[in-house]
């Protein structure tokens, strides 16, 4: 597998840090939008995924792609979660990852 | 009620012939109601009433064409009716209207008028139906406006004992006298029964019954104008305890109520009393429980009654009759109860102070009294100080009151018959200076249980009141709950009163002596622990076996031996299961039994690798726990194996078994093999991890560690998970490939764990460094939990 480069869990207040980068986080689908998707992000953020369709309404998916801008991620992969999501341990997850032990990460 | 005008001298006018059907369509009053029983089962039922036309009482029978009225209730005791079609005949020496159609005008109303039966010519007293006077005979009377005006005309002429020469007098005069001559004038004549009917709701009747009757009687009789034959009126008293039959309320259905209900304390209640009643407040409602036992299935309802007395009984009714009072009976509310059956109490199910039960049957009568006066207590208690449980038998049933000092989450216990089942402890205190261990147990954990400790964590001292809590000699003394137990959290007794005033004064201060010895871990093998911590701890080296709970994953399974052959004939409740050994004929024999049988089961005894990430230990799955594990049943597995010889299929199932992640509940003991000493796991339950619990509790124990982390480095490996096995081991176990998830998060994951895969590399590098910075165990820990969280999330369910 191609670990060249690394995708880093973000959530709403992290995905601004790295714009540009390929990130990845976990949403919930709100609405589609032609080609898009509105998602909640674990941290109740709103975003833009691009790219993506053909989600399923109110079901978790993870999507990995690159940031846009603080609100919009363009997706490359995406994969169903399903709907039932901790949601919460998720959100911590991305808070330690960017912060403590980012170390562990990156 | 409106007042109605009866059709006066009607009866008289339709005994003597005057009147006909055709002409007259009187409206008349009822004043008694009652179905006659009639031998042939295949006869419909016939109904017998009294009718009054304000002056005179005439009995009369129901066509059966309209027993509908009585069936449907709208032709009640007390109705006014008019007649339209009826005859007059004369049937054993009596003249009896047979009413073929009426119309109810008013199904309830007050009883109108003083009545005197126009029938002078009496027969035996059995003609009146009212009389439930001789057990001799009578059908049931349903008696209810039991007017009984002309009805006593012959209470007992068979109980000619006392002629008691007050009688008379007290009749023309108030009925409330009549009931204390009745009482006390008690001559114990056995068969009778009072003729309560005249004390029936009279005002100011007699102080001991004064309040029964006035609260359950809504009518009022009207004095009855009693014709004074002499020395006819006799009440026989049966004994001290006759009252004077309430009027049933109006709102009665047409029961079969036996007119005198004579109400009587609880603490009264003998098997040797004919009819009673008693008048008490539900205070406990059971449910309506199936049961199954070598007699067949039943359903069985019972309900604990207190009176005004204090006494209490339980009552208890099976299958038909249990469905017919089931939705009848509210908890808290009074009811009459009477024509039950007295037996004695079973003391395994009834924790009351009774030597006594009762038994409902179908002909037993339950009715709601709706003038609740307060008089009966809401809720008894025979409150026992601490000290006194710790002198008491195992097994006793008590009431206990006390202060919670504390109380354990509620923890899931496994039961002796394998069901799991919540537990919480308490510890309670009082004012004997001695505090016990109260165990909560399955739905009072979580409803009380859970009010008690939201009160305990903000700050509070809750008092407890518990009814019916058994005493155990678990671990010294020790009390818990019982399927009748009830809970009253800061309850407004004086004893609850009495007990906050001295916890306010001096109790909060005083250390007490607790009569349970503290809990060992035993049984709660919730807390999870590390396999480290197995041996760290030495658990399973004092005398009794230790519970501990492990996430972990399977590392290795052995595939020789996985099972044996085992007896599968029943010794007791449960299959022998000894490994029986081959005859060479096809026969398996074993020795316990000292059989031999053609056929044996398979039974797993699985050995297995498990590893968490701080260690690894050899534990061995049996039956249950290995066909959890495996997927598939030993037997099969066995075939698999042996008879079909597809080691492909074998290899694939044990394959994908490795390296699945469970929640083991194991069972640690030291056990000696030949010379040495050994600590053996064995799995008594495997299941699957909830990694959405398991995440929160690895970032609660990352909060706690880091709040922690300002302190020494020794103190914070002391928390829950020390680590002392190698960090290479922890990491590595994760980078594994993870089988049950999808093809696309496989890679992803993968990804992951390769990432982590460098990491212990660079932590031997520089392990010096960070063995002095950070607290190896901190810095593994945390990449387990980081790891995990990921891959737990996307499996979370």
């Amino acid at each position: 597998m191609d670990t060249s480069s690394p995708a880093i869990f973000v959530n709403g207040e992290s995905l601004q840090m790295y714009v540009g980068k390929k990130v990845r986080s976990v949403v919930q689908v709100i609405k589609s939008d032609g080609g898009d998707m509105i998602g909640k992000s674990t941290d109740e953020h709103q975003w833009t995924i691009k790219g993506l369709s053909s989600a399923p309404l109110m079901s978790y998916v993870e999507v990995i792609g690159v940031a846009e801008s603080n609100q919009s991620i363009c997706a490359e992969l995406w994969t169903d979660f399903g709907k039932t999501f901790d949601a919460y341990s998720y959100n911590q997850l991305c808070q330690l990852a960017n912060g403590e032990f980012k170390a562990l990460f990156l | 009620m409106a007042k109605m005008n009866l059709t006066e001298g009607a009866i008289a006018k339709i005994t003597s012939g005057g009147a006909k059907a055709a002409e007259l369509k009187p409206t008349l009053q009822v004043t008694e109601l009652k179905q006659v029983h009639t031998k042939q089962p295949q006869q419909s039922d016939r109904f017998r009433l009294v009718l009054s036309d304000g002056s005179h009482l005439q009995q009369a029978m129901l066509g059966t064409q309209i027993n509908h009225l009585v069936k449907d209730g709208n032709l009640r005791p007390c109705s006014v009716v008019q007649l339209i079609q009826y005859t007059c005949t004369t049937v054993q020496g009596r003249m009896i209207i047979i009413i073929l159609e009426l119309i109810v005008i008013v199904e309830e109303c007050a009883l109108i008028g003083h009545l005197v039966s126009a029938q002078k010519s009496l027969g035996p007293p059995q003609s009146f139906t009212n009389q439930p006077v001789n057990n001799s005979s009578n059908p049931q009377s349903f008696g209810s406006c039991s007017l009984s005006g002309g009805a006593v005309e012959n209470p007992n002429l068979t109980v000619a004992s006392l002629p008691n020469p007050r009688m008379n007098q007290l009749h023309s005069s108030s009925h409330s006298s009549n009931n204390d001559s009745v009482r006390h004038g008690a001559t114990n004549v056995p068969p009778s029964h009072l003729k309560a009917e005249y004390g029936a709701g009279l005002p100011g009747a007699a102080p001991m019954n004064g309040s029964y009757s006035d609260q359950c009687a809504i009518f009022r009789n009207h004095r009855p104008e009693i014709s004074q034959a002499p020395g006819t009126y006799f009440y026989s008293s049966r004994s001290v305890y006759q009252q004077p039959s309430p009027m049933y309320p109006n709102t009665g259905q047409v029961a079969k109520n036996d007119a005198p209900p004579k109400l009587m304390p609880i603490s009264a209640l003998n098997p040797y009393q004919g009819r009673w009643t008693i008048k008490a407040r539900v205070t406990a409602k059971g449910e309506l429980r199936h049961y199954n036992n070598p007699r067949g299935d039943g359903k069985v309802f019972s309900f604990d009654l207190l009176d005004s007395d204090g006494g209490e009984i339980k009552v208890t009714c099976f299958n038909a009759v249990a469905d017919q009072f089931y939705h009848q009976i509210e908890g808290g509310k009074v009811y009459l109860i009477s024509r039950g059956n007295l037996k004695p109490a079973q003391k395994n199910f009834n924790h009351l102070r009774n030597d006594l039960e009762v038994f409902l049957e179908s002909t037993s009568i339950v009715q709601p009294c709706f003038e609740d006066d307060n008089v009966i207590p809401r809720q008894q208690f025979n409150f026992r100080s601490i000290s006194e449980v710790e002198g008491m038998d195992n097994n006793n049933v008590v009431d206990i009151i006390g202060m919670v000092s504390s109380i354990t989450p509620a923890a899931s216990i496994m039961r002796k018959n394998g069901t799991e089942t919540q537990k919480r402890i308490l510890q309670l205190k009082d004012m004997s200076g001695r505090s016990v261990e109260f165990a909560l147990w399955g739905s009072f954990c979580n409803a009380e249980g859970q009010r008690l400790q939201n009160m305990c964590d903000s700050g509070g001292f809750p008092f407890l009141a518990v009814k019916s809590g058994r005493v155990s000699d678990f671990n010294g003394k020790a009390v818990g709950t019982i399927s009748t137990s009830q809970l009253f959290i800061d309850p407004d007794f004086p004893e609850a009163r009495r007990l906050k005033e001295w916890f306010e004064k001096e109790g909060r201060n005083v250390p007490s002596l607790s009569i349970s010895r503290e809990m060992s871990s035993v049984g709660r093998a919730d807390v999870p622990k590390t396999i480290s911590q197995i041996k760290d701890e030495r658990l399973g080296t004092s005398e009794k076996p230790d519970w501990v709970t492990v996430n972990a994953t399977v590392i290795f399974i052995k595939a020789d031996n996985f099972c044996y052959t085992a007896c599968p004939l029943m010794s007791g409740d449960r299959p022998c299961n000894k490994k029986v050994t081959n005859n060479g004929d096809g026969k398996w024999s074993c020795e316990k039994c000292d059989q031999s049988m053609d056929e044996c089961d398979y039974r797993y005894i699985l050995q297995f690798q498990i590893q968490d990430h701080t260690s690894i230990t050899w534990v061995t799955a049996f039956q249950e726990s290995g066909e959890e594990i495996m997927g598939i049943s030993a037997k099969d597995l066995n075939s698999l194996k042996y008879e079909k010889q597809d080691n492909e299929s074998f290899s694939k199932i044990v394959r994908q078994v490795l390296f699945s992640k469970f929640v083991f509940k194991l069972k640690v003991k030291e056990e000696t093999f030949s010379d040495e000493q050994r600590v053996k796991s064995t799995v008594v339950r495997a299941g699957k991890v909830n990694y959405s619990s398991q995440s929160k509790f690895l970032l609660d124990m990352m909060e706690k560690f880091k709040s922690g982390n300002s302190a020494p480095v020794a103190s914070n490996t002391e928390s829950t998970y020390p680590n002392s096995g190698a960090n290479s081991i922890g990491i590595e176990s994760s980078g594994r490939p993870c089988g049950p998830l999808g093809s696309n998060q496989v890679g992803n994951n993968g990804y992951i764990a390769r990432k982590f895969g460098s990491l212990p590399s660079e932590v031997g590098q520089h392990g010096n460094q960070y063995s002095t910075k950070f607290p190896t165990s901190s810095l593994s820990l945390t990449a387990v939990v980081l790891l995990a969280i990921p891959q737990q999330i996307a499996l979370v369910s």
